[in-house]
């Protein structure tokens, strides 16, 4: 009996070793469903094959701009199967928002789900874990470390760049219309890129999981001395009417002239989001 | 309608308007101490940013929601006066939703065109107007035939406009929270705006009060006393129209005041239409301003994203329901629907084999041609296939169940406008499993099934409950679910302007998309199509009888009450299963049976049978159009039906004159 369990642990061992070994594939035909995870694969030098929602990306996100090869995958809740099963990719990358599809996709190509925003958790951590995941499934190890290491640096010297400046605190919205906004909070990607860089957020209260809350303008008001960073697309109601909206331009931040129009950011993303943030950050504030 | 009590209105009307008011100080004094109220009022001092709130924020969304609620209280009791129609409202003749598309198409396509808001969304609900009453006039603008048509209108602009939403999700996110009425302001600019207008329709309203009172009358009473009926109405509906499409185009759509306030203003004991005149609009402005100052004072963290007029819809819903057995209604009972017996000019008969030739070949075009990444191609590629096959079951066993129970609930009803969609049993199971995505999102496909069912049971049970009180009064089925689609309506848009990643899944399910049909799940739906049609052959007897009235059938044995019921569950059965697939947005349970008719299928077993080949043929095309006229975007299934379907009912229309 003994001799009977040696020998079948024999037989394994060449397995159990072979598991330990990097043996997994390096994946290169690559279908990202969501943006975050799509726009992290440009950055670590894979361009995917296809993405989910392609032209709501280059209006929300915009950067790092989409190469023309990659194919569109239409809504990003419903990837289209057919065109997908055509494209024969070798990975598909989903998150949890789109586990819903999973079962489908999995017939065409292995799945796998990766989360940058997960509740109780600082999504530019997660963005990182998930910068070292997918380097690691493509073989690109080396330039996720780079995207890392780069973003690293960057994030150093916009904060020695502000260093002995006080600088107010910042809302950080996109508008909904006239009278709402999205305003990002404590677990969203452009907080803890604030945080890293020594300023603050002047919203204050709940988010959810995803780091925003809806909240009508008045509501922006509770933090007088802040700053205030919104970001394009800007919906046309928006735009016509703010400029004759009291309410607005007795803001704080309106009156005081701290309003700062950004491009589009994907705040939802991963490191080349927070490193697009980053950039815009620093041309917004003064340099001196 | 029964009027319990014999208080005065003014007793009860002053009781609302008192609450109302009492709750709005007490959502004031928590925002500012009251001892700086008037500053704040007159000259709010520009630093303070309490008195900067209450002046450009509350005190202006307290008078929009004052007159918002007037207006709409108004324009309902106008329409209820000049038709003649107790159900009659902005909301529910279908003015709204057609205001509310022509805006939405004006943001994305025409953005200038917004500067005169108030005119697109006019010419909308106009429009809109035109078609309930051209889709009414058939039979002979009988209440029930308009809000039946109003209905059908509402469900085919709300399935536009969800369209336009799916696609364009995150520009038009504003449009979820305007189309579900959020009344947040910023500044005085929409007050001025209603202001002027409304004050303009108040003087034209004040100008009709003695022919408008003489209505009262019946036509001819009216008539001899020198009165021109038909422009009376027209230049009342047309200034209801106005000021439902000022209200709209700012503030958005408000569910069910216009319905609600003149009701109440009645039951309370108005009686004469000056009365009526003076408390409609006192009612509906203190009902909006209460709802408003509800959702600020007590929703707390969402008191921001609960848009005030899905909370109006809301508990106006139940209202309705709980007005339904209290309604007197001149039903004008549709004639039998044997209308005109013609002789059948292809012999019915012959045509079914061609229809099912049709389907079969419809069936292998599209599972066999499609895009790719190269265009259009021609491929048995097993890979390919099986993601078409579940789709392509899934859309014929679904189409054939609507064309069945629309089939049935026309012969039940007598009326040919009656439909699965309409009687709400579709909305019941997608409320069911709107529930269910939002507590468990990934919930598997299973648990969807039962909580979609157990909806459309709930559904079909306060349907029987009503039912058996009003002896099966098919008219009063059909308010039911008129009452119960406005729920959901409510409760979708509720839902839709929380603006939460989890709307996307539930939008693209109401919109009926067969993506996430499972192969099993598209035999099933085939093979509950093929046995539930078995199934309601047997009964072609009492459908040829059923809609000749009441006395005929009884008096050639047909057991009234036991044929309705059981006709009532088969069609229920077949609608929850084929929403479940398709999502509760089609028209292909209004269209096939009629499809059937004109055609020549009179014969309740021929029009079953071409019923349910035709809306097997009108889904799997919708299908197929679905998933390649904008590829690789795809259009749901359900959601394409629904439009086929309204360019079918409207070119119907044109065709009748």
């Amino acid at each position: 009996m003994r001799r009977l369990g040696l020998a079948l642990l024999l037989a394994l061992l060449p397995h159990l070793a072979l598991a330990d070994a990097p043996g997994e594939p390096r994946y290169s035909r690559i279908a990202a469903i969501d943006w975050g995870l799509a726009e992290t694969l440009l950055g670590i030098g894979v361009t995917p094959i296809a993405v989910g929602g392609l032209e709501n990306y280059r209006r929300w996100v915009g950067e790092p701009v989409m190469p023309d090869s990659v194919q569109d995958l239409g809504l990003r809740t419903e990837p289209n199967l057919e065109l997908l099963t055509q494209l024969k990719p070798d990975l598909i990358l989903i998150t949890p928002q789109f586990e819903a599809a999973r079962p489908w996709l999995e017939k065409i190509a292995p799945v796998k789900s990766m989360a940058i925003y997960r509740p109780d958790s600082n999504p530019l951590l997660t963005a990182t874990e998930v910068t070292r995941e997918l380097g690691r499934l493509t073989g690109h190890e080396a330039e996720a470390e780079r995207l890392i290491s780069d973003l690293d640096q960057h994030i150093a010297a916009v904060r020695a760049q502000l260093a002995g400046r006080t600088l107010p605190p910042f809302y950080l919205v996109s508008f909904i219309d006239d009278r709402h906004v999205r305003v990002f909070g404590d677990s969203s990607l452009f907080n803890a890129v604030l945080e890293r860089v020594g300023l603050s957020n002047a919203w204050t209260g709940e988010d959810n999981y995803w780091g925003f809350n809806q909240a009508g303008i008045e509501q922006l008001a509770e933090t007088p001395d802040a700053a205030l960073i919104y970001f394009a697309p800007m919906p046309l109601s928006a735009e016509q009417t703010l400029a004759r909206s009291m309410l607005w331009q007795n803001m704080p931040f309106v009156r005081a002239q701290r309003v700062h129009a950004f491009p589009p950011a994907w705040q939802f993303g991963g490191l080349m989001s927070a490193d697009h943030f980053l950039r815009l950050l620093q041309e917004a504030l003064p340099h001196d | 309608m029964t009027n319990p009590s014999a208080a005065s209105p003014r007793r009860w009307g002053l009781a609302i308007c008192l609450l109302s008011l009492a709750m709005a100080l007490w959502v004031l004094q928590r925002q500012l101490p009251l001892a700086t109220l008037p500053a704040a009022i007159w000259q709010p001092d520009l630093s303070d940013l309490a008195q900067l709130k209450v002046h450009y924020s509350w005190l202006p969304r307290f008078c929009v929601a004052l007159l918002c609620g007037a207006a709409l209280g108004l324009a309902g009791l106008l329409m209820q006066q000049v038709l003649r129609n107790p159900l009659a409202s902005p909301t529910t003749l279908g003015v709204a939703s057609g205001a509310q598309l022509s805006l939405a198409l004006a943001t994305l396509y025409a953005p200038g065109l917004l500067i005169a808001g108030e005119w697109v969304a006019l010419a909308g609900g106009g429009l809109a107007t035109l078609l309930v009453f051209a889709l009414a006039r058939r039979r002979g603008l009988s209440p029930l035939s308009l809000i039946l048509a109003g209905l059908v209108i509402s469900l085919l602009l709300g399935a536009l406009n969800v369209m336009l939403m799916l696609l364009q999700p995150m520009g038009l996110s504003a449009m979820f929270i305007w189309s579900a009425g959020s009344l947040s302001q910023n500044n005085w600019d929409a007050v001025l705006f209603l202001l002027p207008r409304l004050g303009l329709a108040l003087v034209l309203i004040t100008l009709l009060v003695r022919p408008l009172s003489l209505l009262e009358l019946d036509d001819s009473g009216a008539r001899s006393l020198g009165l021109s009926l038909d422009r009376l109405r027209v230049v009342a509906l047309a200034l209801a129209v106005f000021m439902t499409a000022c209200v709209v185009s700012s503030v958005g759509v408000i569910g069910f005041i216009g319905l609600a306030a003149p009701t109440i203003a009645r039951l309370m004991g108005a009686r004469t239409l000056r009365q009526r005149l003076v408390w409609t609009p006192l009612l509906g402005a203190a009902l909006l301003l209460l709802t408003d100052q509800l959702v600020q004072g007590f929703a707390g963290r969402l008191s921001e994203l609960l848009p005030t007029g899905g909370v109006t819809a809301l508990l106006g819903a139940p209202l309705l329901l709980w007005l339904i057995p209290r309604l007197r209604l001149s039903t004008g009972r549709p004639q039998p629907s044997t209308q005109r017996t013609v002789s059948q000019p292809l012999g019915g008969h012959r045509l079914l084999p061609l229809m099912l030739l049709g389907l079969l070949l419809l069936a292998v075009v599209a599972l066999l041609l499609g895009q790719g990444p190269q265009g259009w191609n021609w491929s048995l590629n097993p890979e390919l296939l099986q993601w078409r096959l579940p789709r392509l079951l899934a859309a014929l066993g679904a189409g054939l169940l609507l064309g069945l129970a629309g089939c049935l609930l026309q012969r039940l009803t007598g009326n040919p406008m009656a439909s699965p969609e309409l009687m709400g049993i579709s909305a019941g199971a997608a409320l069911g499993l709107m529930l269910t995505l939002f507590v468990w999102i990934g919930a598997p496909f299973w648990v969807r099934l039962i909580m979609g069912f157990a909806g459309a049971l709930l559904v079909l049970l306060v349907i029987v409950g009503f039912a058996r009180r009003q002896a099966y009064a098919p008219e009063r089925l059909l308010l039911v679910g008129i009452a119960i689609s406005a729920l959901f309506d409510a409760v979708k848009m509720l839902v839709l302007s929380l603006n939460d990643p989890r709307g996307q899944s539930v939008l693209s399910w109401l919109s009926g998309s067969t993506y996430f049909v499972e192969l099993p799940t598209g035999i099933m739906a085939l093979l509950a199509g093929v046995i539930l049609l078995l199934a309601s052959l047997p009964l072609s007897r009492w459908l040829t009888l059923l809609p000749l009235g009441e006395s005929t059938p009884r008096s050639l044995g047909v057991p009234m009450r036991g044929a309705r019921l059981s006709i009532m569950l088969l069609a229920a059965l077949m609608t929850a299963i084929a929403t479940l697939l398709v999502g509760p947005l089609s028209f292909v349970g209004l269209m096939a049976p009629h499809m059937a008719r004109v055609l020549g299928l009179q014969q309740a077993r021929a029009q079953l049978l071409g019923s349910a080949l035709l809306g097997a043929l009108l889904m799997v095309l919708a299908d197929w159009l679905g998933r390649n006229l904008m590829f690789p975007e795809q259009i749901p299934a359900g959601l394409l039906a629904a439009l086929l379907g309204g360019g079918y009912l409207i070119w119907g229309l044109s065709r009748r004159r």
